[in-house]
């Protein structure tokens, strides 16, 4: 019966310790990258910046989420994704290909619950952009799935307790491409989720309902979320928001001509120690602030865009190759590699 | 000993780039940046003690021809500095209406060079100083007048923008462009990548002649759009696309490290074709005939950017931003 197989089960466990991210090198950070032959890869980093592993991918890569204690990476395709790939980043096993349900498309992003049984990927329904939480096992079944409350969601962020945070970027878009469909009408939002429950809703003043919420990042009880400008292109508006639960959130920017160097766009966010930063691959910048919104500084550097806190300041990554590290707006370059980096920098 | 000039040879062919960045910056960037510097001091000096369109005019146009040559540099110090000293396109007419509630309220801001500075960046620059000096609705001040203070005010406040300007190329970033690639810096990781940011701002430079000083008062065919030439009503609109492809020649000469014969081409078709626009302020682009020169013009200036692509950029191994351009 099923207890001698259990009893097998058992005794291999003890055999082998299990796998974790030592196997994969102890990476502190996961980004996907455009190689210089024109492939696409995973890749492990350590603290230094060094490359752990690569892993090849099919195609260009967004983001991807980390198992908490198995090595496992979940690399989600672009939008509108038809894919997701589960990868053993010790061994470079491909365990699983996850694919949406039928009418689903993956949006990029997803995380895995904190004792990582749970995998949560952002989807939208095709025919609409309403957007939903696909709800995986830890053997990466399909178990159900979560209404994100608005449409078009993007990043999905998970908070102490299980708490799911998703940025509702309110953009409809084409089921086969990235067209836009609703921008006059567009209506972003930043949602928690609790269980099942759509505990907290936050949205913008209604002139600013042309800046979509699309990524996140969390520390000590602080939301930050990166904005990119959906409206007239000669209006200079802010591209970072910063919120506590139950309160109002709070929109920082930089001095005039500074702010209008983003380009109306951030690419990512990250919070570290006493600061928050934003980077703009269009402006080719990152700006810092004072986790309260105050502006400390700017630095650029060429199609800026994956962005991770690293002790003492960021890390951040870009469409030249570069790895930086920036310390109270001093940038120092970590490496220069052979390929452009992707999006973003998933932190372990 | 025989072996020693293949030797030399050899580092030499590893490390053209340097020619490049080097001419860039030794024969158009600091030059120009020197020579903006000056013109903008000379039309300060004037400033001081006379304030009338009259006075001012010849020395406006000789700065104007100088930012002209160095406009495109939007990288490093320029790509700020671009938006205070020269605010174009303005499509809503910032300036226009900033500078007459100024005028209108005696703003103090406008005839105290301290706190000049922190006015809309519409209402500084060249573009500002344009409108009134040239503008009728703005340009029949008389001397000691609240317009005449403010243009003395904005003249300065040009000048002094422009001498910072010039002094963080030469001082700052020319000196992180020079030494790319070596330990520590964190701007340019490579040569190649000084390069590139150098052949962006090139590129840049050429769209923005067919993008935006063509393309803004052409409009639609619907609407043309006459009075968003640039600089339509000092008459420069023709000089400046002129003076701005000349310029980018002269840049692209200089990071290919030697003339290349497909630009020189593009350049002169270019030349040639804006040899049949009869209004230097382009504008007589409701009419069929002069639209058709323009768009013809237009046509040239885009092969421009093409041909700087295909036989520079390729080989500089250009390739649009990889982040920049996914938008997610």
């Amino acid at each position: 019966m099923g207890s001698r197989r259990a009893f097998l089960a058992g005794l291999a466990a003890l055999a082998a310790p299990l796998p974790s991210w030592a196997d994969a090198g102890n990476p502190r950070w996961l980004a996907c990258a455009r190689e210089a032959d024109g492939g696409h890869a995973l890749f492990g980093l350590d603290t230094a910046g060094a490359d752990t592993f690569r892993l090849p991918l099919p195609a260009r890569g967004h983001a991807g989420a980390a198992h908490p204690s198995r090595p496992e990476a979940v690399v989600f395709a672009r939008r509108p994704g038809a894919w997701a790939l589960v990868l053993d980043c010790g061994s470079g096993a491909r365990l699983r290909q996850l694919t949406p349900p039928e009418g689903m498309q993956f949006n990029g992003h997803g995380a895995f619950t904190e004792d990582g049984t749970r995998l949560y990927t952002v989807e939208q329904r095709a025919s609409d952009s309403q957007g939903f939480l696909g709800l995986w096992d830890s053997d990466y079944r399909r178990i159900g799935q979560i209404e994100t409350g608005g449409i078009g969601p993007h990043e999905v962020l998970r908070l102490p307790g299980d708490v799911f945070a998703v940025a509702n970027g309110g953009i409809a878009t084409d089921p086969t491409d990235r067209t836009k469909l609703n921008l006059p009408t567009m209506a972003p939002s930043l949602v928690y989720i609790e269980g099942d429950r759509l505990a907290e809703q936050i949205t913008l003043p209604a002139d600013l309902h042309s800046n979509s919420i699309r990524h996140l990042a969390h520390a000590e009880g602080r939301l930050a979320f990166a904005l990119q400008w959906e409206g007239d292109p000669a209006r200079t508006v802010p591209l970072l928001g910063l919120h506590r639960r139950g309160a109002a959130p709070v929109l920082a920017m930089a001095p005039g001509p500074e702010q209008a160097m983003m380009q109306g766009y951030a690419g990512s966010v990250a919070i570290s120690g006493a600061e928050v930063a934003i980077t703009s691959p269009r402006g080719g910048r990152m700006h810092r602030f004072s986790l309260e919104g105050a502006f400390l500084g700017a630095t650029t550097r060429a199609d800026v865009c994956g962005l991770a806190p690293c002790e003492s300041g960021f890390l951040t990554t870009d469409g030249g190759g570069g790895i930086l590290r920036v310390e109270g707006g001093i940038a120092r370059p970590l490496g220069l590699r052979p390929r452009a980096w992707d999006n973003h920098v998933v932190t372990l | 000993m025989r072996l020693a000039p293949a030797v030399l040879a050899l580092t030499l062919v590893a490390a053209p780039a340097l020619a490049g960045v080097d001419a860039v910056l030794d024969d158009h960037v600091l030059p120009g940046t020197a020579a903006f510097a000056q013109a903008t001091q000379a039309l300060d000096d004037q400033a001081i003690d006379f304030c009338q369109p009259q006075d001012l005019a010849p020395l406006w146009n000789s700065a104007m021809d100088a930012w002209v040559r160095i406009g495109h540099l939007r990288l490093g110090p320029g790509e700020q500095a671009a938006l205070t000293i020269a605010f174009w396109p303005d499509a809503r007419s910032a300036g226009r209406r900033t500078l007459a509630r100024m005028i209108a309220a005696q703003d103090p801001m406008g005839v105290h060079g301290d706190d000049f500075p922190q006015v809309s960046a519409a209402a500084r620059g060249l573009y500002a100083l344009e409108t009134l000096l040239y503008d009728p609705d703005f340009n029949g001040y008389e001397p000691d007048s609240y317009s005449c203070t403010l243009v003395s005010v904005m003249a300065h406040d040009l000048a002094t923008q422009a001498a910072a300007l010039d002094a963080a190329w030469r001082e700052k970033f020319a000196p992180e462009l020079r030494t790319a690639g070596q330990p520590g810096n964190a701007t340019f990781l490579s040569m190649a990548e000084a390069e590139r940011a150098l052949f962006t701002a090139l590129h840049g430079g050429v769209e923005f002649d067919a993008d935006q000083r063509l393309g803004q008062p052409m409009g639609t065919e619907d609407r043309p759009r006459p009075q968003r030439a640039e600089n339509w009503r000092s008459g420069r609109s023709l000089r400046n696309l002129t003076l701005s492809l000349e310029s980018l020649h002269a840049m692209a000469t200089a990071l290919a490290g030697h003339p290349v014969d497909a630009v020189d081409s593009a350049f002169d078709a270019a030349a040639y074709f804006s040899l049949a626009i009869t209004d230097p302020a382009f504008q007589d682009i409701s009419d069929p005939q002069g639209r058709l020169h323009l768009e013809s013009l237009q046509g040239r200036v885009r092969t421009i950017g093409e041909v700087l692509i295909s036989e520079i950029g390729t080989s500089m191994g250009i390739a649009p931003g990889f982040n920049a351009l996914d938008g997610d």
